[in-house]
């Protein structure tokens, strides 16, 4: 992971110093050892702060929006990452020649809930290699095996490294199998009718209506969501029960053919709401149905953008 | 009066309790705990190392309220103001307890009164429980109180071995419980151990001296653009805040409804105007807004920082954003631009 | 059931190619029938049809042109892939799909939108009232959150 650290802090270095980009998206450490930040360096003295581990728990990609075209951006991404950046690149929300991916392949993002479900939150230490992760609490050392801390998102990841990079630090990883990624589908959909509505109905009463799930995810860019509409007003501003459930139905179906199953929107999420139980089985269905996974590639329109007269086999009585 | 209520005997407390007042603790949901109205006293949870995570400042200003229905077919109009049953507020730690102090100065003033807050309000009793082990986050000696500050609080409890020791300060804390024994010299002076361990275990988070003219005097540097870059924008840590108030009122015309929701000043439509100016047009101005309004607009209005240090901006920022980081630097900015 | 089921019927308003037809649902429509003219189907957003079952319906008609046969040349292509997905979504979280039907209608019919309408309504009656996501409450005077 240090050797990453360092590789990704040269590179950093060179883009800023023989000005390839103006500006270059990554992390910082912050006081918590925790709580790595998502960082924008501009000079390379800036770098000393510097941070890359697997608590990096933020999709890069999120930030792309909020810079004009021509802003020259270097970005770190891993497997999701980038694909959220292909992603945005077909959407037109970006041009891919003022872009310079530094592609990490991606060992999974550990879920600090996790951690403090399992020492509480006095951690004031961290340390991490392949295989484990080691935090100081109360003056204790504590270990654990990566897997047991990988967030779900993670532990369900097809494609950990990045399809599009510019520059690969570190290895390519092992694809994951397909299969697993319905995992969550899985589960889900072997309850009857009755059990997944009540699932659902937990889930979603949690909901505070704070909005963190559509501000962590790269694709929710829309200056007005539709949940601001008020003329006509769709979806119930309140925290009501038909108020919390349109805002997860449909904010869900609108990632359909665009969502990475990266999870940043669980971990942003204060209430612990599974989010990504709903978003996977969007992706689980445009995989069965279109073949398609978002971000692969810069060209292919995603499913909903596009139709074909074919359609009608499947659909007309 | 300080008494003693003894762990084993709160199941009884409570239950007579409940003939009389609804109570509300904190209880159990999926890894974290709630203020919901206890309807059983084994739901009660006492032991979490820190506050809940939904702060209690919605059994007084609801995330969401109905203010009034109307029936457009006979033209009628009905207001929705709550008439709630006597309360009791049991385990609310003294940041929160004193949070809601800080919004009576917003909603239940000599000169205005807001009906849902007020009968609210006035039909609860709240009692306490102090901080032993404060956490990393937490930082409201900084902000002037302490992890057994008694403001707001009816009575306060400091846990001891097998018992808690209850401390009232009210004519309504003194009621509930004056059938107790009394604590003895020994178990009291137990209790302000604790209590002294606790205040000391803290360290200033930042400096709050000049920290309100450090603010003010950096409102139009370029400070606020470096430290916004990375904020989302979301509404975690004004909703999760004890002391935020903002609201909108809605209609909801599908329910002929009127209702107030929690609003944040960090989306962009909470300043958007009608006429389709913003004054807060970017992140920037957005993030700056809060910091100046929790320590710099609240000594305007009422003379006292406006944040009680409960922590959870800290805990639950998405993007691990820290605001005792932040008015670090803020107190120092000036000093550097002005040496550089 | 002792009441009829409540539908709601979204109708492009170029499907009905008979006068006789349109005329009666125009006019002579069940008053347990909602009628919600468009333009084209491709109108239909998810959002109509989880508002229209937040409100309490208990089954949603969609009554379109067919295909190739489309007013705007590919309007209800458009949102045929959303729709069926959308449907698949909320099956998923426990609502039963079958409550949504569409009907897509041909230049010679005659007298179909109301032998659709009878045998959806028959349908719907034998799934009973939907018991879920008709949850327009009003909001919690007091204090719970939820």
């Amino acid at each position: 992971m240090s050797e990453i650290k360092g590789k990704l802090k040269s590179e950093i270095e060179r883009l800023l110093r023989e000005d390839i980009v103006d500006v270059v998206i990554a992390f910082r450490k912050e006081d918590s050892p925790l709580r790595p930040q998502p960082a924008f360096f501009r000079n390379t003295d800036e770098l000393t702060n510097l941070e890359y581990n697997s608590l990096c728990q933020n999709n890069l990609a999120n930030y792309l929006t909020r810079f004009p075209h021509d802003t020259r951006i270097g970005i770190v991404v891993r497997g999701c990452e980038n694909r959220s950046v292909n992603a945005l690149i077909v959407e037109k929300q970006h041009q891919r020649e003022n872009l310079f991916l530094i592609g990490i392949p991606c060992h999974g993002i550990v879920d600090i809930k996790k951690i403090i479900k399992k020492t509480g939150e006095e951690v004031t230490e961290y340390s991490e290699n392949q295989d484990e992760i080691t935090v100081l609490v109360k003056g204790q050392k504590v270990t654990f095996p990566r897997k047991e801390l990988l967030h779900d998102s993670c532990l369900r990841c097809v494609h950990p490294n990045p399809v599009d990079a510019d520059v690969l630090l570190g290895d390519p990883l092992p694809e994951g199998d397909p299969s697993i990624a319905r995992q969550a589908v899985k589960k889900i959909e072997a309850m009857d009718r009755d059990e997944r509505y009540a699932w659902f109905q937990h889930e979603t009463e949690r909901c505070i209506r704070c909005y963190a799930c559509r501000e962590a995810c790269p694709m929710c860019y829309c200056t007005e969501c539709f949940v601001d509409h008020a003329a006509p007003r769709w979806v119930e501003s309140d925290v009501s029960q038909g108020g919390m459930q349109a805002w997860h139905i449909i904010r869900a179906f609108h990632q359909t053919g665009r969502c990475t199953s990266c999870g940043a929107c669980e971990r942003a999420c204060p209430m612990d709401i599974k989010l990504t139980y709903l978003t996977e089985k969007l992706n689980d269905d445009i995989r069965e149905v279109y073949q398609f996974e978002a971000g692969m590639d810069r060209e292919t329109q995603p499913p909903f953008a596009s139709f074909n007269l074919d359609d009608k086999k499947r659909f007309v009585i | 009066m300080t008494y003693i209520l003894k762990k084993k005997k709160i199941n009884q407390v409570l239950k007579g309790w409940f003939k009389n007042y609804d109570v509300y603790a904190p209880q159990k949901v999926e890894d974290y705990s709630q203020f919901f109205r206890l309807t059983s006293a084994d739901d009660l949870v006492l032991n979490e190392p820190h506050n809940t995570r939904f702060p209690p400042k919605a059994l007084f200003l609801p995330q969401s309220e109905s203010l009034l229905k109307y029936d457009r077919k006979i033209n009628q109009l009905k207001e929705a103001i709550p008439t709630p049953k006597p309360r009791i507020i049991f385990g609310i730690r003294p940041c929160d307890a004193y949070a809601v102090t800080l919004l009576d100065t917003v909603f239940n003033t000599e000169e205005y009164s807001d009906p849902y807050w007020k009968t609210r309000r006035d039909a609860t009793i709240i009692i306490g429980l102090g901080c032993s082990e404060p956490c990393q986050t937490c930082f409201c000696t900084t902000t002037g109180q302490g992890p057994f500050n008694p403001e707001g609080l009816d009575a306060l409890m400091t846990e001891l071995e097998d018992s808690y020791s209850i401390e009232t300060f009210t004519e309504k804390g003194e009621k509930l419980f004056s059938d107790l024994l009394l604590a003895s010299e020994s178990q009291q002076r137990k209790a302000q151990e604790i209590q002294k361990k606790a205040v000391e275990s803290m360290t200033p988070a930042f400096d709050t001296t000049n920290l309100k003219h450090n603010l003010d005097q950096i409102f139009d540097s370029d400070y606020w653009a470096t430290i916004s870059e990375s904020c989302l924008g979301c509404g975690v840590c004004t909703f999760l805040c004890p002391t935020c108030f903002c609201f909108d009122i809605v209609d909801e015309v599908q329910r002929n409804e009127r209702v107030r929701n929690w609003d944040t000043c960090m989306f962009r439509i909470y300043s958007q105007e009608a006429s389709g100016h913003n004054p807060r047009p970017t992140r920037k101005e957005r993030t700056r807004q809060r910091i100046m309004h929790k320590y710099s607009y609240w000594i305007d209005h009422i003379g006292e920082i406006g944040c009680t240090g409960c922590g959870r901006c800290v805990r639950f920022c998405p993007v691990g954003l820290d605001i005792r980081a932040m008015l670090r630097a803020a107190n120092t900015f000036e000093s550097e631009t002005i040496n550089a | 059931m002792e009441t009829r089921p409540k539908i709601v019927l979204f109708q492009c308003q170029w499907c009905l190619f008979s006068e006789p037809d349109q005329h009666w649902v125009d006019h002579e429509l069940p008053p347990s029938i909602h009628l919600v003219k468009l333009p084209c189907t491709g109108r239909i957003n998810p959002l109509h049809i989880l508002n229209a079952i937040q409100g309490g319906t208990d089954g949603i008609m969609i009554s379109g042109c067919r295909p190739e046969k489309c007013h705007y040349k590919e309007g209800n292509l458009s949102a045929l892939r959303q729709h069926d997905e959308f449907l698949n979504f909320l099956d998923y979280i426990g609502y039963e799909k079958e409550r949504v039907r569409f009907a897509w209608l041909d230049l010679q019919d005659r007298g179909r939108i109301q032998r659709e309408l009878a045998d959806f309504e028959m349908a719907v009656a034998k799934l009973g009232k939907a018991k879920i996501l008709a949850t327009r409450a009003h909001a919690p005077i007091g204090g719970e959150h939820v």
